[in-house]
């Protein structure tokens, strides 16, 4: 069976890639929010996964308007990243785990989860930009095949959050009952407290964030018992995205260890951060 | 889940102003070309898909309580306002029948005059010349045939056990018409019910007393998100974005993003843009594109033509200098 090597939180803010790609990441704006993600890359470079999950929401490049999934899971062998508006990024294209996707939509359907499955699609900053803190940037290939799992959050109605921390048991099991014997990490991506429209744009809450990062480990049900409007006036519109973190630690034992985490506000106009987790029996 | 607000006899969309201000989208039934109870809640009923949350108020309740019996596994939420259960009292018939007449012969502002103020408690100028307007703008085959299905009404006692969803019972106190008393009857035969009383109104508590009522409903429908100051990008705003994000979105294509910049106006006009959308978009008027559907996820690809940083999108939403809004929303220091 494959094996659940950990789960890591982090955000995915746009400007993080276009920091990177401008040269900024030593700049005082950005290398604190940089610096704090050796340590993780550091495990994870230790820890060698072969396979990354992703659970991100697209934001209106793979998918427009005109058809929303609520939820799809990517089956292709190659992602491409797309092009948001600011031309192409130099970075490798992402390569697909399919086997492992393809049980993971057998096993999402079995228990009635029906992700629109996606075999060509390109991928936006909300993969691309966990990934390159996560493993740094490559020259060539990233060290991980990905499964991505796209979640709107969007247009509304969004999925609830104890529908996302439902999904997270699914793939446990999923990867549990997997042959392989690949190593696996899950990436839940989006946050933290966040919002870019109306006139509360701006919005950040600090404490909330600090608060989530030291509890989604040892504490979750208090973030699953909360709704989406509990969601928005915590952490702004754009930061309930923080639900797809739900999917990461729902795939997670009840106990873990919360290995590292790092909180830096604002990263452009993100409150920015991560954590990572460790199955206690790990 | 969709809110159906049942304005009572003679009464229209005005009477849910306050409660649509609050609670926002939400469909206010027609109750002026059915015969009786039951074919009005059926037309309500039809007039809706899928789970309701209905909202009545006075004979518009009973039509709730009716589509509650017709359709117990849609009606989701009931709340009942300045309404009764009653049946038709002995010489009821009768004075209604005079009634009918009366409005035939005088017509609607003399039947306002005669009906209205025994309904109010709390009568102002402004308030009474309102809901003079809304019964002027009614007939009296309207009145008639509304009077008619008030005659006629089922006896809702006798299936209120059956109704298990939650009841939202709310009178105002000096309500002559349909007394708080009528209410406890009510609540002593719903499984699943509370009973509110607004002190200082009468039967038109909705106009009476919006605001205590809008609070009263708003918290106990389900509805979606509602954040202060937080455009959430639900149907409304989809709609009236779609051109507009599509525009946007097609920016993403390097080719689309020259053709922009050789001619915006002419790139705009091959898209379905209202013309206040397209000014907008020439005047890069951020918080303007925002209130008008477009979605910062799609409205951002206008931004890259010609980069501007996003904290200036959000200080111009949130109609702040810029760096007053680094400092004071985003918490930025600023060294120098």
């Amino acid at each position: 069976m494959a094996r659940l090597i950990g789960g890591l939180g982090t955000s995915h803010v746009p400007s993080i890639g276009v920091a990177l790609d401008r040269g900024l990441r030593d700049t005082p704006d950005w290398k604190p929010f940089f610096d704090g993600y050796i340590p993780a890359q550091a495990w994870v470079a230790e820890a060698k996964p072969d396979i990354a999950i992703v659970i991100f929401n697209d934001h209106g490049n793979a998918f427009f308007l005109d058809q929303v999934p609520t939820l799809a899971l990517g089956v292709a062998d190659r992602y491409r990243p797309i092009d948001e508006g600011w031309g192409p990024r130099a970075i490798p294209d992402f390569v697909g785990a399919a086997d492992l996707a393809w049980h993971l939509a057998d096993q999402m359907v079995e228990r009635h989860f029906d992700p629109m499955i996606c075999r060509e699609i390109e991928v936006d900053h909300g993969l691309q930009v966990p990934m390159e803190l996560v493993f740094g940037r490559p020259e060539q290939a990233w060290p991980v095949k990905v499964v991505p799992i796209f979640v709107n959050t969007i247009q509304y109605p969004i999925p609830t959050p104890e529908r996302l921390w439902q999904l997270g048991a699914v793939l446990r099991d999923a990867i549990a009952s997997w042959p392989g014997d690949e190593r696996v990490i899950i990436l839940g991506t989006g946050g933290l407290s966040h919002q870019l429209q109306g006139s509360r744009a701006g919005f950040i809450n600090q404490q909330a964030d600090r608060d989530w990062i030291a509890q989604i480990g040892p504490n979750p049900d208090r973030y699953r018992r909360m709704s989406r409007q509990d969601y928005i006036e915590t952490f702004g519109s754009e930061g309930a995205e923080l639900i797809m973190w739900l999917a990461m630690r729902g795939a997670m034992d009840a106990e873990v260890r919360t290995v590292m985490t790092h909180y830096f506000a604002p990263a452009s106009m993100t409150g920015a951060g991560m954590v990572l987790l460790e199955n206690l029996g790990a | 889940m969709t809110v159906v607000l049942i304005p009572g006899l003679l009464c229209d969309a005005y009477v849910w102003q306050p409660v649509l201000a609050r609670i926002g989208a939400a469909k206010v039934a027609d109750l002026t070309t059915q015969r009786s109870i039951t074919e009005m809640a059926q037309s309500c009923l039809d007039a809706t898909p899928g789970p309701l949350q209905v909202v009545g108020h006075s004979m518009g309740a009973r039509v709730a309580m009716e589509m509650a019996r017709l359709a117990p596994d849609r009606v989701r939420r009931l709340a009942l306002l300045d309404t009764g259960i009653h049946p038709l009292r002995p010489g009821e018939a009768e004075k209604r029948a005079e009634i009918v007449n009366f409005a035939n012969e005088h017509g609607m502002t003399a039947l306002a005059q005669r009906w209205l103020p025994g309904m109010v408690h709390r009568q102002t100028p402004e308030l009474m010349a309102d809901l003079t307007q809304m019964v002027e703008r009614m007939t009296p085959a309207i009145h008639a045939r509304q009077i008619e299905a008030l005659i006629g009404r089922p006896v809702a006692a006798e299936y209120l056990p059956q109704i298990t969803c939650p009841v939202l019972l709310v009178v105002g106190e000096q309500d002559q018409w349909s007394p708080v008393s009528q209410h406890r009857d009510m609540l002593d035969l719903l499984p699943n019910a509370r009973l509110e009383i607004i002190p200082g109104a009468g039967h038109f508590a909705p106009v009476e007393a919006p605001d205590q009522l809008a609070d009263l409903l708003a918290d106990f429908l389900t509805l979606a998100p509602e954040v202060p100051e937080t455009p959430l990008y639900r149907r409304d705003l989809a709609d009236q974005g779609y051109a507009l994000n599509k525009m946007a979105n097609s920016l993403g294509r390097p080719d689309n993003r020259a053709a922009f910049k050789a001619d915006e106006a002419a790139y705009l006009d091959r898209f379905d843009l209202s013309a206040e959308q397209k000014q907008a978009v020439l005047d890069r008027d951020w918080a303007r594109m925002v209130a008008m559907g477009g979605n910062l996820f799609y409205i951002l690809k206008i931004s890259a033509v010609d980069p501007v940083p996003i904290t200036a999108i959000g200080a111009a939403q949130a109609g702040m200098e810029h760096l007053e809004f680094l400092q004071k929303r985003l918490g930025k220091q600023i060294n120098g």
